[in-house]
């Protein structure tokens, strides 16, 4: 392991090594990425590979556009098969509030580009055969929305990093961050320390352990999020299907298998990664009553990640007052994912070239104590 | 040469646990996750142990490889039927008389 | 080699099966027995392919016959990827075979398995441009998937039940029994979960002995006699033919999820033991997955358990489990061969009956295009074949994988050892790493049915003294424990 690094990342979930690989491309290489456990073993790893572009405000709707277009290029990129597959997500509204969001919703999206459109419920069961749409008032559906298979894009980014010269460190733990006055000299783990001044915390719902390593008390919350995949089968559903009245979620993967969750407003901050019966009945009701055909289709597995969750549901970027180069990264809730291209190319562009993007100012951490906060209200899956 | 299937749901063979290794894949978490080992109907029951044989011959020792992946529910594929029934009865909640 | 046929199954068999009824299979009609399970109906039948194989199209066909695999899923009455070793025969259903085109029998996309020899990498292939990936994806979805959809009407949710135990038991077998039933003797209230529809675990094999020398009682007559014995005890509820799921570690304590074709129930259980047995395990040597290739216990149950015995000659490969399963088959005389480096006076007795037996050898790989015929054989660690064996039939033993993974659910620890796999630690009273959870049996490393037998009794004992104070209790499992040193 090297001993000292220009910047060191620590987190190798998805938006760590999405910077890392982007720090890379524009040749920035002394880096080194900390990763506690295996890649994957953090929200990166567990998640529902859910990619949208049906968003509320208009920075997150353009980011996600961004993703979108970097995700499409990333299997040729990185020549790791990332499985994605543009089947569209299909929301649904059961209230008129509901419905009324997602209509304003289409027409902002509509003009920066994304093609939603409303859906009558009649509609919505042509886009998915055997939908039981009893109770739904509309829908709102985007044809280029999809789904992709988590795993190796964090591999393909490893790989073309580490082809590149960042290293990057597994079963690796940050223990403490030393200071001298404002300024990091070095990071400490279990396995060494490495002298550095720069630290991206990118750790995920871990993020609130590292920023508190300086005295740094970060918002963030971490919460239980639970997930479920069945048998694989032969395509029969294309779009992500999303139920907006509870947070239902469900979509086929490239493989054909069911895989999805839904929110459970009872669920309580904490650093539980067991899997409940709770979830799964309440996982297998949902999909029963949304498209009864799924009755006699097997669950495999269940299993459980976090939400890195923040008070305004929206992440925390950029530096913080207390420390000189520590640099936030983290709080991306429930589509962490599907943001990570575009803010890892944002970020490494924000860094090395100091191309002022406004985001970095609008949610860093003092957003807070200045009480700027603007809260996301699409945060499902 | 024909191959050696160790698990035989999703057709990992040994040569893609050779490779694995050699790219730098040392825990059964890593292996599982790059071949899809233990991940199909079968949920590992065929083959993990055959896995933690292979793991543990090339890093020296069965105490390299102390723990399986983490468990997954279920056991066996269940179709969603049979887990959505209404609960019929909660248990007692803790103050009722 | 020999046709499929029935074979007579011998006095004492557990398994009870019905009258002979007819089923469709690909639009032929076929016969089994009502009750039998689907694969051994199918193998009696001749059917050799059953599916194929995910990603290389390779032949599939059952192997464990005891629900663990993936060997047997075929596609009844318009339900996918049903385990038919565990699907019950019965006039009138629907059975197709999955994948493979134009059929499963003969399937052109094993192709795949000839071009990529050695294997072939899915992560990178189709990546050299953006545009012919986007073009690959949709071939690929086109070819993934294992089945179609169910096409079947979908079945209303099943009656989903909650209930408190004091002790639920995980497994049926001799371990679980013998548990119960101390339990029992107690006075304690214990709900027993079992996958299989027939209890007994490794009682119901037919090669199973109890006690080596002369006076060995055989595994199904010792059976007859628990259940004799728990038929009698109060507060013991057996739920056979309802696997357990799932344990969670809930809020208010330990849920057990188990479920059966009618009903699903949770149960909040007070206390655990999880005597879960092990899984059948085939070694791995080339081709080892090819269709007419079982794990002892599968075979033991094809053969003795339904009678059913698809090709001779049969070669039993392994240790002791092995030569008791070889003495069973010539008994009944089927054509069989023995591969074992074990010596003693029950195979120089075989050797006398003609059975071929070969020692100091391997198997390095089997032959067959669709089912083995051939297995070639060498000195450990070579690769150079010395020996060829015609082989209609192979159950090719290695120890059994202690099936550790309930417990593992609950958060018990367990350990590896490379002969057999990882398995549930317990003390010398089945006391896991988890207050609440006993083990007994094979999970946890038993290495016989008799210790087994032994370690259920302790593990129930102790499980009931975990529940409440006994003295007496207390000094009954001492002197148990104190009885081996
Ligand atoms: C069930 C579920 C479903 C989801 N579905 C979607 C979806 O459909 N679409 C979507 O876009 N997002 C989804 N998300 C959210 C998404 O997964 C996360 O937002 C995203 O993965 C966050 O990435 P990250 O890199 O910030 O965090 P992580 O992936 O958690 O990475 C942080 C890493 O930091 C490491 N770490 C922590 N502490 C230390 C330390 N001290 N030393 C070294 N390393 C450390 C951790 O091990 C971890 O690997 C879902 C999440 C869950 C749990």
């Amino acid at each position: 392991m090297r001993d000292r690094a220009d910047l060191v990342i620590v987190g190798g979930g998805v938006v760590g090594l999405s910077l890392a690989c982007q720090l890379a491309r524009m040749g920035f290489c002394d880096v080194v990425v900390l990763e506690q456990g295996y890649l994957c073993f953090g929200a990166s790893g567990r998640n529902g590979g859910g990619i949208r572009q049906q968003w509320t405000t208009e920075e997150n709707i353009l980011l996600m556009k961004e993703s979108v277009r970097l995700f499409r290029r990333m299997a040729a990129e990185t020549n790791y098969n990332i499985w994605f597959r543009q089947g569209g997500y299909l929301f649904l509204a059961r209230d008129g509030k509901t419905a009324s969001t997602l209509e304003a919703n289409m027409k902002l999206q509509n003009r920066l580009g994304v093609p939603t459109r409303m859906v009558s419920p009649e509609r919505a069961r042509g886009i998915v055969p055997g939908l039981d749409t009893r109770g739904v008032e509309v829908c709102a559906y985007n044809p280029t929305d999809g789904v992709l298979f988590p795993f190796p894009a964090l591999w393909g980014m490893a790989k073309v990093a580490t082809q590149l010269g960042v290293e990057i460190n597994t079963y690796t733990r940050v223990t403490d961050i030393q200071t001298r006055g404002k300024q990091i000299v070095k990071v400490v783990t279990d396995r060494g320390a490495i002298a550095t001044s720069r630290v991206v915390n990118a750790a995920g719902a871990w993020s609130w352990q590292i920023a508190r390593m300086l005295g740094v008390e970060l918002p963030n919350k971490p919460y239980r999020h639970e997930i479920l995949v069945c048998e694989p089968l032969k395509p029969f559903l294309d779009p992500m299907v999303s139920d907006l009245s509870d947070g239902t979620y469900f979509s086929q993967t490239m493989r054909g298998e069911i895989c999805g969750g839904i929110s459970d407003p009872e669920e309580k901050s904490s650093m539980e990664t067991r899997s409940s019966f709770r979830f799964l009945h309440r996982m297998c009701r949902s999909m029963l009553r949304l498209l009864p055909r799924l009755a006699d289709v097997k669950v495999m597995r269940q299993w459980a990640g976090y939400y890195d969750e923040t008070p305004d549901g929206n992440p925390i970027l950029g530096p913080v007052e207390q420390v000189d180069g520590f640099i936030q990264l983290n709080g991306f809730g429930g589509h962490g994912f599907m943001l990570a291209p575009a803010i890892g190319r944002q970020a490494a562009e924000w860094l090395l070239r100091k191309v002022d993007h406004p985001m970095f100012e609008k949610y860093d951490l003092g957003r807070f104590a200045r009480g700027e906060v603007e809260r996301e209200i699409f945060v499902i899956g | 040469m024909a191959k050696t299937i160790v698990c035989r749901c999703e057709d990992v063979c040994i040569e893609d646990l050779k490779l694995g290794f050699e790219q730098g894949l040392r825990e059964l978490e890593e292996l599982k996750r790059h071949t899809g080992l233990a991940t199909g109907f079968c949920q590992g029951k065929c083959c993990i142990a055959h896995a933690a044989r292979f793991l543990a011959r090339l890093k020296g020792g069965d105490d390299m490889v102390a723990d399986p992946p983490r468990t997954r529910p279920l056991l066996h594929p269940t179709p969603v039927y049979r887990l959505a029934g209404e609960l019929e009865a909660e248990p007692e909640g803790d103050g009722e008389p | 080699m020999t046709r499929a046929r029935r074979i007579d199954r011998g006095p004492g068999c557990p398994f009870e099966r019905g009258a002979q009824v007819e089923f469709r299979f690909e639009g032929r009609t076929v016969q089994g027995y009502e009750g039998e399970p689907l694969a051994a109906a199918l193998l009696a039948n001749g059917v050799q392919v059953f599916g194929r194989s995910i990603k290389y199209h390779r032949p599939r066909g059952p192997s464990c016959m005891l629900g663990h695999c993936s060997g047997c899923l075929l596609r009844v009455d318009g339900v996918p990827n049903v385990r038919s070793c565990e699907h019950a025969c019965r006039s009138g259903i629907a059975v197709e075979r999955q994948r493979g085109w134009p059929s499963a029998r003969t399937d052109l996309f094993r192709t795949v398995d000839w071009v990529y020899g050695r294997r072939l990498d899915h992560h990178e292939m189709f990546t050299a441009s953006a545009a012919i990936n986007r073009l690959a994806m949709r071939f690929v979805r086109r070819m993934s998937g294992f089945g179609d959809p169910p096409s079947a009407d979908p079945p209303a949710a099943a009656r989903l039940e909650r209930f408190e135990a004091e002790v639920v038991v995980i497994g049926a077998g001799a371990a679980g029994m013998h548990a119960a039933l101390a339990l029992a003797g107690e006075h304690r209230k214990v709900t027993v979960f079992e996958a299989d529809p027939r209890p007994g675990g490794r009682l119901l094999d037919g090669a199973c002995r109890i006690g080596r020398d002369g006076g060995a009682e055989r595994g199904w007559a010792h059976l007859a006699g628990i259940e004799e014995q728990l038929r009698d005890c109060e507060g013991v509820e057996l739920r056979p033919g309802t696997p357990v799921l799932a344990v969670y570690q809930g809020e208010r304590g330990h849920e057990v999820l188990a479920s059966n074709r009618g009903e699903t129930c949770v149960v909040d259980a007070a206390r655990i033991v999880v005597a879960t047995g092990a899984h059948g395990q085939i070694p791995l040597f080339e081709n080892d997955d090819l269709p007419g290739i079982f794990s002892l216990r599968g075979l033991d149950r094809l053969l003795l358990g339904w009678g059913v015995l698809p090709a001779q000659p049969v070669l039993v490969a392994g240790g002791a489990p092995a030569v008791d399963l070889a003495v069973e088959l010539v008994e009944r005389g089927v054509e069989t061969g023995l591969l074992t480096d074990l010596e003693d006076a029950r195979i120089a007795e075989l050797e006398k009956r003609q059975v071929t037996v070969v020692r100091g050898q391997r198997i390095i790989r089997a032959l067959g295009a669709k089912w083995i015929d051939r297995v070639e054989l060498g000195p450990e660690g070579s690769q150079t074949p010395e020996l060829v064996l015609d082989c209609g039939l192979l159950a090719a033993g290695l120890a059994d994988a202690p099936a550790y993974e309930l417990a593992h659910h609950a958060g018990c620890r367990v350990e590896f050892h490379s002969e057999s796999g990882y398995r549930v630690v317990g003390d010398e009273r089945g006391r896991s790493s988890n207050a609440h959870v006993f083990t007994a049996g094979h999970c946890a490393g038993a290495p016989d049915v008799e210790r087994a037998i032994e370690s259920g009794t302790r593990a129930g004992m102790a499980c009931a003294l975990s529940l409440g104070e006994d003295p007496d209790l207390a000094r009954r499992l001492d002197a148990r424990c104190a009885a081996d040193g």
